[in-house]
C-alpha cells in the first residue's frame, strides 16, 4: 500500500483543536464559544456578582435585554460589513489597511452627493462604483506591480484619509436623505421577519438534506446524521432566537437583512464557485495555483475590488445608522482595527487560505459585544483598548497554533 | 561503453513529444543550454543528471510553468507552442512536481480538480462564478484514487495538510493521470518515500506505461531507474550528454556520464 493506514493522529490538545477547525462547521466553534463566554460574563456573571455584593438589590441583566441586543447588532453591522470584505483578501494571504478609509471616503461622498440633490439610490450606486475602483486600483498595484499589499494599502490608508478630509473640510456632515436613512430605519414587520427566518431555515435544511441524498445516490461517503441534524437545529435555533429577540424590542431591521444577504452571496461565491476556489488555492499555495492555470493576478485585483465594494457598503450602512458622516467614525477612528480584528477573531487566518465570511460576522459580534459590555459596566476607553488588544492577540495566537505546519521556529 | 548514444537511437520508437534546442535562463543562471529531448507513447524515459543539471527546469518548461527562452516543441511531429500551463494541459501534458504543488488547505477532491473544476451548466453566469459541482468532483477523485489503488486514503474530503508523504505523492500522480493526459512527468516521485511506498509508485508508473502514456521519470535512484525505464537520457550543466536504451547500459556508465560527462568518460575508458 502506498501509505500507512490513516495519518497518525497524535491526539494532543493542539492537534485535536486543529482537527476540529478543519471540519466544515467546526470552524465556528471557537468564535461561538468566545461569544458565549462574553455574553455569559456580561449578561449573567456580572449582574449576579452585583447582587451578591449588594450593589444591586435584584438581578437585572441590561446586557442581554432585547433592546441592548438590538443595539449591539446594529453597532456591529458596520464592522461586520467591513470585516466580511477584508476576509476576502485575507483568504489570499493579503491584507487591506485602507478599507475603513475607503468606507469613509464613500460615506463622505454619499453625504455630499445627496446634499447636492442627487437621488439617494443613485448616490448609493455611484458610491459603490467608487469603492470598487478605489479597491481595484490598489489590487492592480499589488498584483501587477508586485508591491506587498501591506505597503500599498498603508499608502491607501493615508491617501484616502486625506481624501476624506478634502471632501469633508468640516469633518462632519449630516445625512437626512430618506432613502439612505431607510436602511437603518425600515423595520420588517414582526410576522414577515419570522416568516423570512422560517424560510431561511427551511431552505438550509432542504439544501443540506438534498446534498445528503445525492451523496447516497452517487455512492459517496456521507455525513453523520448527527452532524447533519445538529447543524440544521443549531442554524434554526440561532436564526429564530435572533429574530424573536429583535422582534421583542422593535423588529428585524432592513440593514441586518441586507448584511446577511450580502454575506450569504459572498459566502456562496467564496466557497462554491471556481473564483472562490481560486482564492483559497492562492492563499494556500500561490505557486500551485499559478501552475494549474489560475490567473493569480486578476484574482488578486478582483479580491481588492470586492473589499472596495464592501467598504462602500459599510460606508452607506454607517451613514444610514448614524445619520451623519464624520471623520472619526470611519477613516480616523478604530474602525479598521476592529474590522481586521473581527475577521481574525472569527477564525480567518492572517496567513491566507483559511477562513469564511460568516466567521467575520461572528467576529464582529465578539468585538461589538466587548465594546458594548465594557461601556455598560462603565469601563474607561483605556480599559476597552487593553481588553480588545488582549483578545486580538489571543485570536492571532490561536490562528498561528492551528496552522498545520506551525512548529518551534 | 556509450555505444548506442545519440538522441533517437536507430531503434527508438517514434517520438510523441519532442523538444529541440531549448534554452532557459534565470537572470545570470543559464539552466538549459540547447537541450534536445523526446519521449514516445508506452515508454518510460528516465531523465537523470546531477543536482542543478536542469532536470526540473526542463520539466517545468514542458509543463508551461516556465516559458522557454528559445526552443521548438513537437507533438506527434506537429509544431506546438507551450507558453503557459493551460497550453500544456490542453496538449495532454501533465506534471507531478517535486514539491507536489498541492494546496494543503484544500481537500483531496479539490486538489485533484484544481484549475479544472467541474461546474453546473448555469450558462447565464461566467464560468468563474458558476456553482461548483463538488459531488461530481468527489466521484472523479474517488475514481482516480481507486485507479491507482490508493487503498489507504479513507476520504477524498480529507485536507491534504493532514496526509502522509506517500499519500500526497499518490494524490499528485492521480491529479496528473486524472486529467486527459498523454504525457505524464514525474519529478523524483520516490525521493521522500520508504521501500514499500516506492514499490507502489513504481507499480503505478508501469501501469501508466500499459495505458500507453508517455512517461518522463526523473530520479537519482539507479535501482528504480533500471527497473522501470525503457530509455535513459543524461543531462549535465544544462546540456545533453547522451541517451541510452536501458538494456544497453549499466548504472556505472550512467553515473559516470552524470558526474563527468561523456567526453571525460571516454577519455577514462581510452
Ligand atoms: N526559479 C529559479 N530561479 C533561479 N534559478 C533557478 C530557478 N530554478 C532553477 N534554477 C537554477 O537552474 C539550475 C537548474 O536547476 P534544476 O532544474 O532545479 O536542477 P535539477 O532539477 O536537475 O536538480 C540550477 O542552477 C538552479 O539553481
Ligand atoms: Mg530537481
Amino acid at each position: 500500500m502506498l501509505a500507512p493506514m490513516q495519518p497518525e493522529m497524535k491526539l494532543s490538545l493542539v492537534n485535536r483543536f486543529r482537527a476540529l477547525r478543519e471540519t466544515r462547521f467546526g470552524a465556528f466553534v471557537p468564535v461561538l464559544l468566545a461569544l458565549a463566554a462574553i455574553w455569559l460574563y456580561f449578561g449573567l456573571v456580572l449582574p449576579l456578582y452585583d447582587v451578591a455584593t449588594g450593589v444591586e438589590s435584584e438581578f437585572r441583566t441590561v446586557f442581554l435585554s432585547p433592546r441592548n441586543i438590538y443595539n449591539l447588532f446594529m453597532q456591529s453591522a458596520v464592522i461586520a460589513a467591513l470585516a466580511v470584505g477584508i476576509t476576502v483578501v485575507l483568504l489570499l494571504g493579503d491584507i487591506d489597511l485602507s478599507a475603513a478609509a475607503t468606507a469613509g471616503v464613500c460615506a463622505a461622498l454619499l453625504g455630499v452627493l445627496v446634499l447636492s440633490g442627487i437621488p439617494g439610490w443613485l448616490a448609493c450606486l455611484i458610491v459603490m462604483a467608487v469603492g470598487i475602483v478605489m479597491g481595484t486600483v490598489q489590487g492592480l498595484l499589488v498584483a501587477y506591480v508586485g508591491i506587498p499589499s501591506f505597503v500599498v494599502t498603508l499608502a491607501g490608508l493615508l491617501g484616502y484619509q486625506g481624501l476624506m478630509q478634502k471632501i469633508l473640510p468640516t469633518g462632519n456632515l449630516n445625512v437626512d436623505d430618506p432613502f439612505v436613512r431607510g436602511f437603518a430605519r425600515v423595520l420588517i414587520p414582526d410576522l414577515w421577519g419570522l416568516a423570512l427566518g422560517v424560510v431561511c431555515v427551511g431552505a438550509f435544511a432542504y439544501i443540506v438534506l438534498r446534498k445528503q441524498s445525492q451523496r447516497r445516490k452517487l455512492g459517496l461517503e456521507q455525513d453523520s446524521p448527527l452532524a447533519l441534524w445538529g447543524s440544521v437545529v443549531a442554524f434554526g435555533a440561532i436564526v429564530l432566537a435572533v429574530i424573536l429577540t429583535l422582534n421583542a424590542y422593535r423588529s428585524l431591521p432592513l440593514l441586518l437583512v441586507l448584511l446577511v444577504a450580502i454575506t450569504a452571496l459572498l459566502g456562496w461565491i467564496t466557497t462554491s464557485t471556481p473564483f472562490g476556489r481560486s482564492l483559497f488555492a492562492v492563499g494556500g499555495n500561490a505557486e500551485s495555483a499559478r501552475r494549474v492555470g489560475f490567473k493569480v493576478q486578476r484574482i488578486r485585483a478582483a479580491a481588492f475590488g470586492i473589499v472596495g465594494l464592501m467598504a462602500a457598503i459599510a460606508g452607506i450602512f454607517g451613514a444610514s445608522r448614524y445619520g451623519s458622516v464624520s471623520y472619526t467614525a470611519f477613516a480616523g477612528g478604530s474602525l479598521l482595527l476592529e474590522a481586521i480584528g473581527a475577521a481574525v477573531i472569527g477564525g480567518t487566518s492572517l496567513f491566507g487560505g483559511r477562513g469564511s465570511v460568516w466567521n467575520a460576522i461572528l467576529g464582529a459580534l465578539v468585538i461589538g459585544s466587548l465594546g458594548n459590555g465594557l461601556d455598560l459596566t462603565g469601563a474607561s476607553a483605556a480599559d476597552k483598548l487593553m481588553v480588545s488588544g488582549a483578545i486580538l492577540l489571543l485570536a492571532v495566537a490561536i490562528d498561528a497554533l492551528s496552522r498545520a505546519d506551525a512548529g518551534w521556529r | 561503453m556509450a555505444t548506442n548514444f545519440g538522441l533517437a537511437g536507430q531503434s527508438a520508437p517514434p517520438a510523441h513529444l519532442a523538444v529541440r534546442g531549448v534554452h532557459k535562463s534565470f537572470g545570470g543562471v543559464h539552466a538549459l543550454r540547447g537541450v534536445d529531448f523526446e519521449v514516445a507513447r508506452g515508454e518510460v524515459m528516465a531523465l537523470v543528471g546531477d543536482n542543478g543539471a536542469g532536470k526540473s527546469t526542463l520539466m517545468k518548461v514542458l509543463a508551461g510553468a516556465y516559458a522557454a527562452d528559445k526552443g521548438e516543441f513537437l507533438l506527434d511531429g506537429r509544431h506546438v507552442s507551450i507558453s503557459n500551463p493551460n497550453d500544456a494541459a490542453a496538449l495532454g501534458i501533465q506534471i507531478v512536481y517535486q514539491d507536489l504543488a498541492l494546496c494543503e488547505n484544500l481537500d483531496v477532491a479539490a486538489n485533484l480538480s484544481l484549475g479544472t473544476e467541474l461546474v453546473k451548466p448555469w450558462r447565464f453566469l461566467p464560468r468563474i462564478l458558476r456553482p461548483l459541482d463538488d459531488l461530481q468532483m468527489e466521484v472523479k477523485a474517488r475514481a482516480a484514487i481507486d485507479k491507482l489503488e490508493v487503498r489507504t486514503l479513507q476520504s477524498v474530503r480529507a485536507k491534504v495538510g493532514g496526509l502522509s508523504g506517500g499519500q500526497r505523492q499518490a494524490i499528485a500522480i492521480a491529479r496528473a493521470v486524472g486529467a486527459e493526459s498523454s504525457v505524464v512527468m514525474l519529478d523524483e516521485p520516490t525521493a521522500a518515500l520508504g521501500v514499500a511506498q516506492t514499490r507502489q509508485v513504481l507499480e503505478v508508473v508501469k501501469r501508466l506505461r500499459e495505458t500507453n502514456h508517455a512517461i518522463i521519470y526523473i530520479s537519482h535512484n539507479m535501482r528504480d531507474i533500471f527497473e522501470v525505464s525503457d530509455r535513459i537520457s543524461v543531462l549535465r550543466h544544462g546540456v545533453n550528454v547522451a541517451t541510452w536504451r536501458t538494456g544497453d547500459t549499466n548504472p556505472d556508465e550512467i553515473v559516470v556520464a552524470m558526474t563527468r560527462g561523456l567526453n571525460d568518460a571516454r577519455a577514462d575508458a581510452a
